[in-house]
Formats: structure tokens, C-alpha cells, sequence
């Protein structure tokens, strides 16, 4: 019994409005993209299947499904696949694609781009501290309390690298401001104007 | 000979060429860079489908040859320029020393005398070979090479006192020539691409990841391990045995373009394995399996081979276990299960990648991104160097430019 | 001719150590050859200064006692007038035979009577040897091509020839040249950067053809009869018109594979809508591709399939992403779906794969099984989808493609099996009208040849030839099968093909003016010479010439046509009545071989073996073999054979009549994946030798004794075991009874 139909609209779609969108036409099925990315153990589908469901139109499947909000930015998928496509710029498209259409497939994914995107318009920096502070404050401080004990090994040993601040708690002290972040945020707010599904 | 048709490189395609031309009345130069005619088939321990020895049908070749006067043999030689214009090319042939002569009766004292190895390129570097040695057991010509890096000193010199025949010239300081011919056939061949290139394989970390050309030659009767097909790590027996199809061909990143063999090869290199160690698995790592008009009879005999299985997916990681075997990692993509399999041997089928890309032609031509000859007026590419070939299209197009390079000469 | 021998021994590579060169001229003692030398090491130039002057000095056939004929060969040529044979007693006698003796002085005397005897055996092949004049044909040698189909392989042959200086006659079935070019809309990307879809060129072609004034154009004519031999075949075509041709080349093509016998599968023929390729390659021609919103292309539609084309019919991907890149052309916004096993696109035609891909073609790998392919149009498809894991559904397809396969178009041979001798004549004549039932009866070329009219094929159809080392060479001298006949390929491939088939054709209209062989004994000026007196009309050469060269007239004579001959002896080994000889190779020459060497007494318990090996494989690897340092009884002597099939019974008899205590054979790789380079040769000797058992019964002796070894370059390390597991068989059965008499 076919469980799946094709249907061309899904993929129409995705080639016309999401970013890098077209890239997956390449896609010859081999599989790298999905086993080069170093979070494939929290994927249900990986890149390839993902491009697979899109091209039979599996529109709620693909964007309801967490793995477009998981890509990490490593390239690795990307300088390794074979036909060259775009991989990350396809997942990030496809996740601010979803966001767009009001569709929050990882809420905590998207609460993380939430506060790393704030970090970054307010301050011009992502603050390593600040950040996660923020993150793990989303369900309130009690709960953050418990979820920031849980990493209190890494943050220790980050802290000893130097790879982290310390900091009493989110805003204890304000982060640092890079010099001129009036003229980021000017630079910001227009590349949000121009980012696509804006333009009208 | 200024009506002559010179050919380069003695492989398939060249031998080919030269023969047919010389068959059918037409003066040929034959220059090739190795000591020996043959080229990478030579290498080969069979040939698909039918599984047969490649010097069954080169030893025939190299008869011809030797019963042909119109044909000239330059081995150990470069052509490192050519000027002129169809009709009538002024070929610039660089050949380096030998340091023996063809008083060589083939006998082997020279290297009897010899201790001092050096890699053998036969084997591609899986073995060593004495410094004084016959390029392999069937070498047309039967000739003895002293390796450069001995001729100083005192292993050149032993060579030379064991030699009875005065066959060993340690002065011998090669030569260049300018060759005289009406058309030139450009059949350089093929380079394995490069395993190394694939950073995600670790190719020079582990011992018992090969790639598929040195395959051939464990699996050679003449090769490092007389055949037997071993674990160059530690010479262990492999249970389980993994071939991963494309690795660098049909990508972007390597070579964009299908190898076209690499396929068959592994087919065949499975079946090697089969024989020789029936308790063996092999798994075939594949994207797409092409086995073109009657290779699909080999591929669905294959196929039949309980032990032999075929998984589709590129492999996109391989990393060692600590102890020799290897852990291979891809995403099946028929089932999506992303997997981990453990092989204690891994074959690499690399690709061809055109020695004309690695080397250009000395003269104008044209080139396609990959580094294919295009078709010319006057110098005529044939075999590998225009597509990836197996060895009967490069056969058809060795004749084929033949043609085309007498069409120059009996048309003047 | 009249002979004057010398003997030449060389000392070198240890010979001099090893052997008595008095002894070994006292070999000769019972020769024709007084005048014996030796040297240091004749090869060197001084060697070879020393005989080039006794030849200088009026020698003209030579002995040469040193390494094998298959290395310095430059150096031991004399030229045409100067015979020359070579006895390798460094491989063969040196190098091998040092098995673990008692004491070296047995050894040595062992490897005395080796050398001696080789010596001896050559000196007799030598004395019976002659120089012949190669033959010629009474005719004009014609050097003219006759190339059939005039399709892109028959029309590229043509030129090619035409441009290299040979007139051809090219003849089309059709009234037009063309063949499927003329019915190509475009074709596929062929050049850098393969992305763009290219014109046929097809005008440009035949504009060159009709330009051409050394190319005759006979259009809607078929071949009605072909006659005679390479350099003089004589051509009657179906129009009447007849003309003589040098050499063939047979570019008929390829015919579609029948949609109709996918009715059950694919639905063929229930909607002008579903197509062959080929069909839709007539409607893109036509621009007739208009209103396509939804096109799938069914991949191996009959190819690489059991049922149907067991092999890969090796364009069809090609030609369906070219046609899926028409749609896409004509409407970008068409739906295309090419359902596929596996997608072939090999070297740069990758790219193409890629370009379709690019234009929004989606590819869905299938199965082994067939889609199923329901409504009237639109129609739905249904298949697996192999990396969705799932079974899905297409819909609203306006048309579907059926990418079908490529047949040859050329007669099917099935060829019987060879007959035993002594096998029962009604049971062989069943079997030969079996085989002629399961083959078509019609053909391309009706060649007047006894063994019948068609190229022999292997299967499905394709010529018979060694397809990966000497693709061109058909088993019927100077016909040349090029293009889409000899195996599926594209169109620039059939070009290509079709050039080198050209140079084939123009190569044996040579040899046939030299009067010398084609492929593999190339420049071969022997021949073989009938005896016709003692002809017993056995039809024994007629039938098992692999080459066809042999004709037959009413009365059942052969009639020998030498420039079809290759040169290998299979009549000559098939001969009952030894009646066919070469001038340097017949059954009086290896007869005497056998005969000359010397057979110890019983109590010496010193056996002989001889082997008799084909020459181009056999021989070579023994002498590997000896390279490689291996080591076997000096009791063996082998003699070469110009291919296994030559061998005649009548050595048996001889070698066992002369106390020779047994007999090994050693041929080439038979069967489907034959490696003999003359195709039947070992399979004859084989099927020769499966009644040789009843002549040693009649003999009273042990079967044993005489025994088929497959022998080529991938038995080298089995030679030693073979020779040795040979010797202690002989011990068991004990020595040749007719020793002494």
C-alpha cells in the first residue's frame, strides 16, 4: 500500500522561499551529511532523509521535525558532501523558514537562539557566561538552579581554561558592549528587513 | 621517419595504438616512462568479467612487437616538448639513465650482488625491492633497472663487477632525442587518486586501509605477498573485508566525475577474496552499482554470493579500533539506520584521475575541468587520458587514434 | 630450399657451468648440422657478430642452443631468408631442472640428456622446416571497405576509412543514411561542461559522406550474398548491384527492445501515453512534447532483467535524463520523476546526471521490482522508494517513458557442441540441427561460408570475439562488428568504435595483399598447405576451423581460403590424414620432435614426459615459471604448440609408440570464458582427446598416460605441482610397455 503520495508543492515551496532551498536538488542520496554531523545521535532523519521527504512533499514531517534546529554550524556536512551542497545553509534556512511560518519544531532550540541572538544585538558579543546563565534561567531560577548544578563540572573546567567569566548571575555584572553597537544593531535590524519572506 | 606516428605512454591504449598503425604499415616511435611496457594493467592481478590474467592478451601484444621492425621501443622516457604542426612535429624525448645496457641477458646476478633496497613502485610501495632489480617478473623488455640512489658507491659498483656481460653502466647518463613525426597519440593514462586526499578515511594511519590498486598486487601471484591476501598491518588473514565505492570519485571535493571501473574492480576484488578465504565476509559500501552491458552478468553473479553483501551508502568516517581493525561509519540508506561496522581489512576503490592533470601535454590542447584531453588536430588523445575507461574502450580507442594519426600521414 | 646449417651455443647464464657442450655436439651427431659453435654469450654483440657472419658466409638456417624465443628476439633475427630456431635450454632445461638429486653427478647427467634432447628435437623441427613464399591471391588484392548500416558507427567507418585513403561502399537498408541519429531529436551533453543538450551533427555527417568521392552510397539495399575472403569478397546486394571489397565492417546497430513484452509489467500498450524511449525520442523530434505536467521515466524497463535483457543496456539512463531535460526544456515547471535501479552515468556524463538534477528532476530509486502503473492517463504510479524506505505514490503524470533497452541488430548463433571424434554421426547431425534451430535464420551479411552465414556470437547476440583484450576481432577474418552491434554504447562511443574498426578493415586488406596474418600471428607468412590427393572428404577441417576459412565444394573437398586462415593449426591437428602442414610447422615436425628424443632402457628407471603446450600462454608461463626459480623433473620435455587445437592424435600414438611413458597437454582457459586466442582451440584438443582413451585401450595401456592441463598465466605457481603430481602417477602406473621396441 503506498503510505506516501508525491506532491510537488512542498518542494516548489522549500526551492522558492527557503534559503539555499534549491541545494537539495543535488542531493544524490549517499548519506556523508548524516553521518558527518556530530549531533546525528539527536537526529530523526538526518540531512539526506530530510531532503528525501522533502522532495516527495512531506511538509509537516519536515518541518515539525527538531533536526533543522540542531545543526550546530560545523560544516563538516557541507565541505564533505560530494555534490557540494550547501547543507548548513539548507538547515538553517528550513528552521528560520519553520520560525517564520510559526512553526517552533525545538522550543528549547529556539529559546537558545533566542538568548544567543539577544547576547549578540545588545552587546555585539556573545558573552560564553551570560548565555547559558540565561538558558538555563528559562523555566525559571529554581529550576535553573538545578539544571546549572548539572553542569557544574564543565563549567569548572571551562572556567580554568579561561574559556569562561565568572559571573553571580545573569546581568551580575552587565556584559561588555563593543564600541560602536549602535551601528551593529542599525546593521542588524536591516538584515532582518532584507532576510527572505520579508521583503514585502 | 619524419612520416612517422609518435606514440606516448605503453600502456593499453599506447600498445594498442602503436601495434595497430605498425600492422598496418605505418612507422611508429612507442615512448613510456616506466622500464617496461604494459602500463597500469600490468599491475593487474585479473581482469573483469572474465576473471582472466591480463598478460594472457599482453604477452600477445609484446609479440607482435618483437615480430614488428616498424615499431621503435623508448622506455624510461619522457616527451618533454613538442613543436610543430600536424604534419609534420619536431618531439623532444627525455629518457633517463637505466644504467644497464641491452647486453642484459636477464640473469640476475646484478642483483644477487645487491643488498640495498628501495620501494618497489610495482607493488605500489607495499613491499621493497633490491636496487638492482627486473621491474617484474614479466617485463617486456626482459631488462634489468639499477635504481639512481646506488649507482655511487659501493653497491653500484658490486652490481657492476657481478654483471659477466659489461650490461651494467654505471656512466650511462640517459639522453634526449628529437623525434621526427607526423602525429602524435597521447595515451598517458591514469593515476589511483590519492587516498590520502580523503582526510575522513585516515588512509596513512592505518595500516589496513588499502586502496584498490594496491589490492591487485596482494592479490598477484608477483606481488608483496605472492598472493596471498593479508592484512599489510600485520599479515593476519581478513574475516571481513570492506570495499567503499567512490572514494573520491563522483566528488565535488576530489574528482566530480565517475571513475567508471571502480565498481567492476571492487566486484572482482570481492570474488579474490571469496576464493581465496571462503570463511570471509566482504560488504560493498556503494551509492549506485554500475556494471554496464555485460559486466551486469558479474555483478548478478556477484550478487549470488551469500557472503557477499551490499550495503548503499558512502561511508563518512573510518576510524581505527586501536588494534588494527576498523570501524567504519555511513548511514544505510535504504533503512536510514545510521550504523558502525567493524572490517579488519578496508579497500578504497579510488578513482582515475587523468595523468594529463597531473602532467599537461607539452603543446597547445584543450583540457575539460578535470583534465581530459579534447579532441585536437594532429595530437590525439586516447585511452584514460579522455575518459575513464575500462580496458576494452581503451583498446577501441588506441585504434581508433591510430586511424586518426594515419589519416595524417597518408594524407600528405 | 637448400640448407646449410649451423649450430650456435651459448655459455652464458651459467650453461657453460652446467653443461657439456662436447656432449652436446655429439647430439647432433645424427643431424643434418656439422658446423657447431659456441660462445660466451651469444647474445652479445659479439655472439651475434659471429653468426651474422657465417650467415654473411652462406648459412642460412640456424640452431641456436641458449635462452628462450621469447627474449632477445631482436638479436636473433636474421631476416626473411634465414631460418631460424631456438632451443631454450636456459628456461627449460637450466633453470627448472634442478630437482634434488642424489648426487650432483646424476644430476648432471640428467640435465645432459635434457639438453641433449632439446637439442635434438629442435635440430629435427629445423631440418624438416622451409622458407615459404606467402601466399597470394589470384585476384587483385581489392582494398576496398564494404561497410553495412548506415547509422553513426557505419557512417563514422566510412569516413574514417575514406580520410585514411581507402574507397568503401557503404550500404543502408534504409533509404536514408542515419540510422536512430535520424531519429534523435538532440543529443545528450557530450562536451565540456556536459550541461548542454547538443545537435545530432547527423547533416554535417552525411554532407561529409556525400562530399566524399571515394565513398559509394548504395540507400535501401541489404546485403544479398557475400562470397570469397578477405581482400577479394564479392557483394551482391538486394538491388542488383554487386561490387568487390577488401574488408567488412559490419555497423548494423541496434533495434529497441520491445515494449510490447512489457505489456505485463509496465502496462505497455494500454495508453499511446505510455512509451518506449525510443517513441519519445520520436515525439520530441517531431516537437510534439507540448502540454507535459507530468512525466516519469521507468529505468531498466526490460534491461537487467532475468526475463527480459539480463545485462545493462548501458544508455538508458542517459537517454532518459537527455529526455527528461527535453521536458524540462519545453516546460520548466513539469513534474519529472525518473524511477531508477541504479543511475549510470560513468566518467564525465556524471555531470549530466547532475545538470538534470539542477533543472528540478527528481530521482527515485526503485527496487527490483517493476512500478505499477495504473489509470489511463493522467496516470499514478506506485513504487518503492528505496531511500524513503516506504512505498509511494506519483500522481497526475501525463505521460510515462519506459526506458527500453538495446538489442543487436545482428543473427543470433548458437553454436553446436563439438563433436567427439568417433561419436556417433546421426547423434552429432541431431545436435547440429538443434543448434541451427535455436539460431536466427536470417542475416546481415549471408556470407557464403560452410560454417554458415552469420558472425558467431557469444550471448545475446553480440559477436564473438575477446571482448576486453581484442574487442574487434570477430571470428571471420577482415569483418570488423563496430558500434551499437558489438555492445550497447552511445552515440559518441559507436564514433569512436567505428574509427578503430575502419583501421581493422584496412589492416587485413594488407595482410591479405602481404599475404601475411592478421590478429594474433600478425605478420605471419606461413600458411596452411592441403595435401588434396590424400583428402578422405571428411569434412573434419571444414567443421572445426574456428575462423570459418575453410569452404567446402559438392564433393566435400576443402577449400581453403588463406586470407581468412589465422594461422593456428586446428585443421591441422583435426586432420586424420596429416595431409595439412606449414612450412615451419606441421605433424611430420612435431612427429619427429617426439621421435628424436631418446628414451632410456626400462632398468634406467628414468622416464620420459613430453608436454605439448600452446605457445601463447602455456610456454610463456612455464618460462615464468623457470624465472621464478620453480623447479620440476628432468624427465619432462615440452614442445610448443602454435595453440593446443592443433594438436593431432597421431603424436599420441607416436610419442607412446616410442616408449615416451606419458603425455601432458596444456592449453588455455575453455568453456564461456574461454582465453584461448583461437577461440575453440583447447575446447577442440579437449574433445579430440576425450576418445584418446580407446586408442590406449587398444594399445593396452593405462589412461593415465595422457593428460588436459588448463595452463596460462594464472597457473604458473600450479606448473611445478602439476609436473610433479604427473611424474608420480607415471611411477605408479610403471613405465611405457613399448620402451625398447
Amino acid at each position: 500500500m503506498a503510505t506516501k503520495a508525491y506532491d510537488k508543492s512542498f518542494r516548489e515551496e522549500v526551492y522558492d522561499k527557503v534559503d539555499a532551498g534549491e541545494e537539495i536538488k543535488l542531493c544524490m542520496q549517499c548519506g556523508v551529511c548524516g553521518i558527518t554531523c556530530p549531533l546525528r545521535d539527536e537526529m530523526t532523519y538526518g540531512p539526506r532523509q530530510i531532503w528525501s521527504l522533502i522532495r516527495a512533499g512531506k511538509r509537516d514531517e519536515v518541518m515539525n521535525c527538531s533536526d533543522i534546529m540542531l545543526c550546530t554550524s560545523c560544516y563538516t556536512c557541507k565541505v564533505r558532501c560530494p555534490r557540494g551542497v550547501k547543507v548548513i545553509d539548507v538547515m538553517h534556512g528550513l528552521a528560520h523558514y519553520a520560525l517564520q511560518e510559526g512553526i517552533v519544531p525545538r522550543e528549547n532550540t529556539s529559546k537558545f537562539g533566542k538568548f544567543f541572538w539577544n547576547s549578540i544585538y545588545k552587546t555585539g558579543r556573545i558573552d560564553e557566561t551570560e548565555v547559558p546563565m540565561r538558558y538555563s534561567m528559562r523555566r525559571g531560577p529554581i529550576h535553573g538552579i538545578f539544571e546549572t548544578l548539572e553542569m557544574m563540572d564543565i563549567g569548572r573546567a571551562l572556567l580554568s581554561h579561561k574559556r569562561m567569566h565568572f559571573k553571580l548571575g545573569p546581568g551580575i555584572p552587565p556584559s561588555k558592549k563593543i564600541k560602536g553597537i549602535k551601528g551593529l544593531k542599525k546593521m542588524l535590524d536591516k538584515a532582518e528587513a532584507m532576510s527572505p519572506g520579508k521583503e514585502a | 621517419m619524419g612520416q612517422a606516428i609518435l606514440v606516448v605512454g605503453g600502456g593499453m591504449s599506447g600498445v594498442s595504438a602503436a601495434l595497430e598503425a605498425a600492422e598496418a604499415g605505418y612507422d611508429v616511435v612507442l615512448v613510456e616512462k616506466n622500464p617496461y611496457l604494459g602500463g597500469r594493467v600490468a599491475q593487474l592481478h585479473q581482469y573483469f568479467p572474465k576473471l582472466c590474467p591480463p598478460y594472457c592478451g599482453l604477452e600477445i601484444n609484446f609479440k607482435r612487437i618483437k615480430s614488428n621492425p616498424r615499431i621503435q621501443v623508448i622506455t624510461m622516457a619522457e616527451v618533454t616538448a613538442i613543436e610543430g604542426e600536424p604534419g609534420a612535429y619536431k618531439a623532444t624525448v627525455s629518457q633517463a639513465p637505466r644504467y644497464v645496457n641491452e647486453k642484459c641477458t636477464a640473469c640476475g646476478l646484478c642483483s644477487e650482488a645487491v643488498e640495498a633496497t628501495v620501494p618497489n613502485p610495482f607493488n605500489y610501495g607495499l613491499d621493497e625491492i633490491k636496487a638492482a632489480y627486473l621491474p617484474h617478473e614479466m617485463a617486456y623488455p626482459f631488462r634489468y633497472v639499477i635504481d639512481g640512489s646506488i649507482v655511487e658507491g659501493d653497491q653500484g659498483a658490486k652490481a657492476k663487477e657481478a654483471c659477466p656481460y659489461d650490461a651494467v653502466d654505471l656512466e650511462d647518463q640517459g639522453s634526449e632525442t628529437v623525434i621526427e613525426a607526423a602525429a602524435v597519440v597521447w595515451a598517458a593514462g591514469w593515476s589511483p587518486y590519492g587516498p590520502a586526499k580523503i582526510e575522513y578515511y585516515n588512509f596513512a594511519a592505518n595500516p589496513n586501509l588499502i586502496s584498490n590498486v594496491q589490492m591487485e598486487r596482494l592479490a598477484a601471484k608477483g606481488g608483496p605477498t605472492e598472493g596471498k591476501i593479508q592484512r599489510p598491518g600485520d599479515g593476519a588473514e581478513p574475516k571481513n573485508v570492506a570495499f567503499i565505492q567512490c572514494a573520491g570519485s563522483r566528488d565535488v571535493n576530489h574528482l566530480p566525475f565517475c571513475s567508471t571501473v571502480c565498481c567492476l574492480a571492487s566486484l572482482k576484488q570481492a570474488t579474490y577474496v571469496r576464493e581465496q578465504l571462503p570463511g570471509a565476509e566482504v560488504t560493498i559500501y556503494f551509492i549506485d552499482i554500475r556494471a554496464m552491458d555485460r559486466n551486469e552478468d558479474f555483478y548478478s553473479q556477484v550478487k549470488a554470493d551469500e557472503k557477499i553483501n551490499f550495503v548503499k551508502s558512502k561511508i563518512g568516517l573510518i576510524e581505527s579500533d586501536g588494534e588494527g581493525n576498523l570501524i567504519l561509519e555511513g548511514e544505510d540508506t535504504t533503512s536510514g539506520e545510521r550504523f558502525k561496522a567493524e572490517h579488519d581489512l578496508v579497500v578504497l576503490a579510488t578513482g582515475m584521475q587523468p595523468n594529463t592533470d597531473l602532467t599537461k601535454i607539452p603543446a597547445d590542447m584543450v583540457y575539460d575541468e578535470y583534465g581530459f584531453v579534447q579532441a585536437a588536430e594532429g595530437i590525439f588523445g586516447a585511452g584514460t587520458v579522455r575518459r575513464p575507461s575500462e580496458v576494452h574502450v581503451s583498446v577501441q580507442d588506441g585504434t581508433g587514434a591510430a586511424l586518426k594519426a594515419i589519416q595524417l600521414v597518408a594524407g600528405r | 630450399m637448400d640448407k646449410n646449417y649451423a649450430c650456435y651455443l651459448c655459455k652464458g647464464c651459467g650453461l657453460g657451468e652446467a653443461l657439456d657442450f662436447e656432449a652436446l655436439e655429439e647430439a647432433l651427431e645424427d643431424s643434418d648440422i656439422s658446423e657447431v659453435k659456441d660462445h660466451e654469450a651469444l647474445c652479445s654483440p659479439e655472439g651475434v657478430a659471429l653468426i651474422q657472419a657465417d650467415i654473411d658466409g652462406g648459412v642460412n638456417a640456424v640452431l641456436i642452443g641458449a635462452c628462450s624465443a621469447r627474449v632477445k628476439t631482436d638479436e636473433f633475427t636474421f631476416g626473411k631468408e634465414v631460418l631460424v630456431e631456438r632451443v631454450p635450454l636456459r628456461e627449460q632445461g637450466l633453470w627448472c631442472s634442478e630437482a634434488e638429486y642424489e648426487d650432483e653427478e646424476e644430476a648432471g647427467e640428467d640435465r645432459q640428456m635434457l639438453a641433449d634432447d632439446y637439442l635434438r628435437m629442435h635440430a629435427a623441427k629445423l631440418g624438416k622446416a622451409e622458407i615459404g613464399e606467402p601466399f597470394q591471391l589470384e585476384e587483385d588484392v581489392e582494398k576496398g571497405v564494404m561497410v553495412v548500416g548506415g547509422g553513426v558507427a557505419g557512417i563514422n567507418a566510412a569516413l574514417a576509412a575514406a580520410k585514411a585513403g581507402a574507397p568503401v561502399c557503404l550500404v543502408e537498408k534504409e533509404d536514408a543514411l542515419g540510422g536512430y541519429l535520424g531519429k534523435m531529436a538532440k543529443l545528450g551533453p557530450q562536451s565540456p561542461p556536459y550541461q548542454e543538450l547538443q545537435d545530432t551533427g547527423l547533416e554535417e555527417l552525411v554532407a561529409e559522406v556525400e562530399a566524399a568521392d571515394n565513398i559509394k552510397v548504395f540507400t535501401g539495399a541489404t546485403v544479398e550474398k557475400t562470397e570469397g575472403a578477405p581482400g577479394n569478397f564479392s557483394v551482391t546486394l538486394s538491388n542488383g548491384e554487386s561490387f568487390r571489397a577488401g574488408a567488412i565492417v559490419q555497423a548494423t546497430g541496434w533495434n529497441p527492445y520491445e515494449a510490447e513484452k512489457l505489456a505485463d509489467e509496465l502496462a505497455y500498450g494500454t495508453s499511446d501515453k505510455i512509451v518506449s524511449n525510443v517513441q519519445f525520442e520520436e515525439k520530441a523530434k517531431a516537437g510534439d512534447l507540448g502540454g507535459i505536467n507530468g512525466v516519469a521515466f521507468i529505468q531498466c524497463a526490460g534491461s537487467r532483467d532475468e526475463n527480459h535483457l539480463p545485462y545493462c543496456s548501458a544508455v538508458c539512463c542517459l537517454v532518459s535524463l537527455k529526455q527528461a531535460m527535453y521536458v524540462k526544456e519545453a516546460n520548466p515547471e513539469a513534474a519529472v520523476y525518473v524511477i531508477y535501479k541504479d543511475i549510470r552515468t560513468p566518467g564525465q556524463s556524471e555531470e549530466v546526471y547532475r545538470q538534470a538534477q539542477e533543472l528540478g528532476v527528481v530521482f527515485i530509486r526503485r527496487g527490483e521490482d517493476y512500478p505499477a502503473i495504473s489509470g489511463s492517463g493522467p496516470f499514478a504510479i506506485e513504487t518503492q522508494d528505496v531511500t524513503l524506505n516506504d512505498t509511494v505514490e506519483i500522481e497526475d503524470l501525463d505521460m510515462v517513458v519506459l526506458a527500453t533497452g538495446m538489442v543487436p541488430n545482428n543473427p543470433s548463433v548458437v553454436e553446436p557442441p563439438l563433436v567427439a571424434l568417433g561419436m556417433d554421426q546421426d547423434e552429432a547431425a541431431k545436435l547440429a540441427e538443434e543448434a541451427k534451430a535455436a539460431s536466427d535464420d536470417w542475416s546481415v551479411l549471408n556470407l557464403e561460408y560452410r560454417q554458415g552465414p552469420n558472425l558467431p556470437t557469444l550471448k545475446y547476440g553480440y559477436p564473438d570475439s575477446h571482448f576486453i583484450c581484442f574487442p574487434y576481432e570477430t571470428r571471420r577474418t577482415g569483418i570488423y562488428a563496430a558500434g551499437a552491434v558489438r555492445r550497447p554504447m552511445r552515440v559518441t562511443q559507436a564514433t569512436e568504435d567505428a574509427t578503430g574498426a575502419a583501421l581493422k578493415a584496412m589492416q587485413s586488406t594488407r595482410a591479405a595483399e602481404a599475404g601475411v596474418a592478421v590478429h594474433p600471428r600478425s605478420g605471419d607468412d606461413t600458411f596452411p598447405d592441403f595435401f588434396m590427393q590424400r583428402c578422405t572428404q571428411c569434412k573434419r577441417c571444414t567443421e572445426e576451423c574456428p575462423f570459418g576459412a575453410i569452404n567446402e565444394d559438392a564433393e566435400a573437398n576443402p577449400l581453403p581460403n588463406p586470407t581468412r586462415c589465422r594461422r593456428c593449426g586446428v585443421c591441422m591437428g583435426a586432420c586424420p590424414e596429416r595431409i595439412i602442414s606449414f612450412t615451419d610447422y606441421s605433424v611430420d615436425m612435431i612427429g619427429s620432435m617426439i621421435k628424436s628424443i631418446e628414451v632410456p632402457d626400462e632398468d634406467e628407471e628414468k622416464p620420459r614426459v613430453i608436454v605439448l603446450a600452446c605457445e601463447n600462454d602455456a610456454l610463456p608461463a612455464i618460462d615464468l615459471a623457470a624465472k621464478n626459480g620453480a623447479k620440476w623433473s628432468p624427465y619432462v620435455r615440452f614442445i610448443p604448440l602454435r595453440c593446443l587445437g592443433s594438436l593431432n592424435l597421431v603424436w599420441i600414438a607416436d610419442a607412446l609408440a616410442s616408449g615416451i611413458d606419458g603425455i601432458l597437454l596444456f592449453g588455455c582457459k575453455r568453456g564461456d570464458d574461454y582465453q584461448c586466442h583461437f577461440i575453440k582451440g583447447s575446447e577442440l584438443a579437449n574433445v579430440r582427446m576425450s576418445k584418446i582413451s580407446e586408442t590406449l585401450d587398444r594399445l593396452v595401456l593405462e589412461s593415465d598416460r595422457v593428460r588436459v592441463e588448463e595452463i596460462g598465466f594464472g597457473e604458473v605457481d600450479k606448473i611445478p605441482g602439476i609436473l610433479d603430481e604427473f611424474m608420480e602417477t607415471m611411477e605408479e602406473v610403471g613405465p611405457n610397455p613399448y620402451k625398447g621396441f
